[in-house]
């Protein structure tokens, strides 16, 4: 029995993954991202984000291992012994992931590949605008009809909150009624909590700031200190840097993670899929100075892709060695007959999806 | 779902009436699901899903709703991650723990329909006891001493009274939710936005 939340791929389902995922690193490539090879096994480590969540193992010494369930944080660990370049460095990755936790449903796997590119040494508004685009510039690639980007900024809701100057366990209730959306919850909250006036009016509003880019201009209304007005001005920076057709859209209450996140994150949409396509964001500080990446899930870029990667080339079936050897020199997909005869030939060139019959007297089409 | 411009998660039962109230004063033209046995009904491009309660969350996480109603004690059950934006303020109950009256033993077993939200509880007193999962009648494994106490809905409590029980603490309050799942609330928000705000404003009262 196949465990739960793992899958098999074969014919034209493994052709398209294995296609999107060589056109992917191809695209990253082209932008100057350098390839890594990350251990899917890592040693157990209780500060590791999906310490809870990830499959452990035990090793013949007795130490627990993880199976790797994120590739940021792998990718960093991996660059901390060798010492961090000075410059930006532009890093890319592709490969299974897993999570003992996940639950098993639509587009939830517990095996499950991503893609993805971290930019490691820079942290400014050019970075982030370089990897939305790049971001943007994947989604087309794979011919996702009606993405839109959608950024939010944690650090605004951070600031925020702090604006309150509850104690923590109070501060972290708030954001997940923030994240939620959860209006009624917070309300009662900072009742509760005897937050009043301009700092509550701000923090009610975080929950209904999203929509297109006048949400920016809302919010400007409600940055309570200097830290939440430079915030704003860091994604007005990045937005003049992008090129125009990126479809974008906003959530400054989006607030997942804000420990983590320093500064933007972002989310990829289709109108066909529940979930979203690409997650990133700039997380400087968490695990070196400066760094921001995103990665694309494969199943669910998949799902929402057009036909791009699913076409297959065209096959020839060659009667002898030599004719598939100077197919294949023309660069043609070429297989070699089994078949004794041209009527044998035919009906193998229907069974392997070949759409063509190559024999010493030339080459026919098959009728499918 | 594909093909519609909007779908719609109702749970049948108590709040199915008031939930289609609701909506369709805030200008939400849902079909009427007149047919007992279907569980599906269209009107333009609206479908309406008509599920049990603890369902609703799922279909809305996993995107085939874009939006429904369900009670916050189901929505804490369920523990997935969706927007709740409005408080409908109907189907008001709440979720309490329950024992016989005097019984200050402590607390092994736990039994409920709510497991996940008992969990939370016992974790917040910093307590541990077994839970069991009951599908109904809850009340009757306190008494006949399935569990220590057990956590249930209580509505009025007069039936609690009846069966000889105690409600000893409030766990959580509930009414009605709006949940939205959060993709369609951003590629949607053209229509769900304003649905929103209506529902905020006392849906019915504004109706045009």
């Amino acid at each position: 029995m196949r465990p739960e939340g793992t899958r098999t791929y074969l014919g034209d389902e493994a052709r398209a993954r294995e296609t999107c995922v060589r056109r992917l690193s191809d695209l990253f490539a082209a932008w100057g991202y350098e390839p890594v090879e990350l251990s899917a096994l890592e040693p157990f480590d209780p500060a590791h984000p999906h310490a809870d969540r990830a499959f452990k193992l035990v090793d013949k010494t007795g130490d627990v291992l993880m199976l790797r369930s994120e590739f940021t944080t792998a990718l960093i660990r991996a660059l901390l012994p060798e010492g961090l370049p000075a410059g930006p460095a532009r890093f890319r990755y592709a490969g299974p992931l897993w999570l003992r936790e996940a639950p098993s449903e639509l587009g939830r796997l517990r095996e499950f590949v991503q893609v993805g590119v971290e930019l490691v040494g820079v942290s400014s508004p050019a970075a982030d605008a370089e990897l939305l685009e790049l971001a943007w510039s994947a989604l087309e690639l794979a011919g996702v009809k009606d993405a839109v980007l959608e950024l939010g900024l944690p650090s605004f809701v951070r600031d925020t909150l702090e604006a309150a100057r509850l104690p923590q366990e109070a501060t972290e209730r708030l954001r997940r009624a923030v994240d939620k959306k959860a209006v009624p919850e917070l309300a009662e909250l900072l009742d509760a909590y005897g937050v009043g006036g301009r700092v509550r009016e701000a923090v009610l509003a975080l929950p209904d700031l999203y929509g297109g880019r006048e949400i920016l201009a809302e919010a400007r209304q409600y940055a309570l200190s200097e830290r939440a007005k430079l915030d704003l001005e860091w994604l007005e920076a990045v937005l003049a840097q992008l090129p125009p057709g990126v479809r974008l859209a906003f959530d400054l209450g989006m607030a997942r993670r804000y420990d983590y996140y320093s500064g933007l994150t972002f989310r990829a949409f289709a109108p066909s899929l529940g979930f979203p396509l690409l997650g990133g964001g700039r997380y400087d500080g968490a695990m070196v100075p400066f760094a921001a990446g995103f990665a694309l899930g494969l199943e669910r870029l998949l799902e929402a892709a057009g036909k791009a990667f699913r076409r297959r080339e065209d096959r020839y079936l060659a009667s002898s060695p030599e004719l598939a050897r100077r197919l294949r020199a023309e660069g043609k997909v070429a297989l070699l007959a089994h078949a004794r005869d041209e009527a044998e030939m035919r009906e193998e060139a229907r069974a392997v999806g070949a759409r063509f019959v190559v024999l010493p007297g030339g080459t026919q089409e098959v009728e499918p | 779902m594909k093909g519609y411009g909007l779908t719609v998660a109702l749970p049948k039962g108590r709040l199915l009436a008031e939930a289609l109230a609701t909506l369709r004063g805030a200008g939400l033209d849902l079909p009427a699901p007149d047919d007992e046995r279907a569980m599906f009904f269209k009107k333009g491009d609206l479908a309406l899903l008509l599920l049990r309660n603890a369902d609703v969350p799922t279909y809305v996480d996993l995107g085939i709703a874009d939006l429904g109603v369900v009670g916050k004690d189901n929505l804490v059950e369920a523990g997935r991650e969706l927007y709740e934006p409005v408080d409908l303020g109907f189907g008001a109950c709440r979720v309490s723990l329950i024992r016989q009256p005097g019984d200050q033993g402590p607390i092994r077993r736990l039994a409920s329909k709510y497991p996940r939200i008992a969990e939370l509880w016992l974790e917040q007193k910093g307590l541990s006891a077994d839970v069991i999962k009951l599908h109904g009648n809850v009340e009757l494994a306190a008494l006949v001493g399935l569990a220590d106490a057990v956590v249930d809905v209580v509505e009025t409590g007069t039936t609690l009274k009846k069966a000889g029980l105690e409600e000893r603490e409030v766990i959580l309050k509930s009414s009605a939710r709006l949940v939205v799942n959060k993709t369609a609330l951003k590629l949607k928000a053209g229509r769900i936005r304003p649905l929103i705000e209506r529902l905020r404003q006392g849906g019915r009262s504004s109706t045009r």
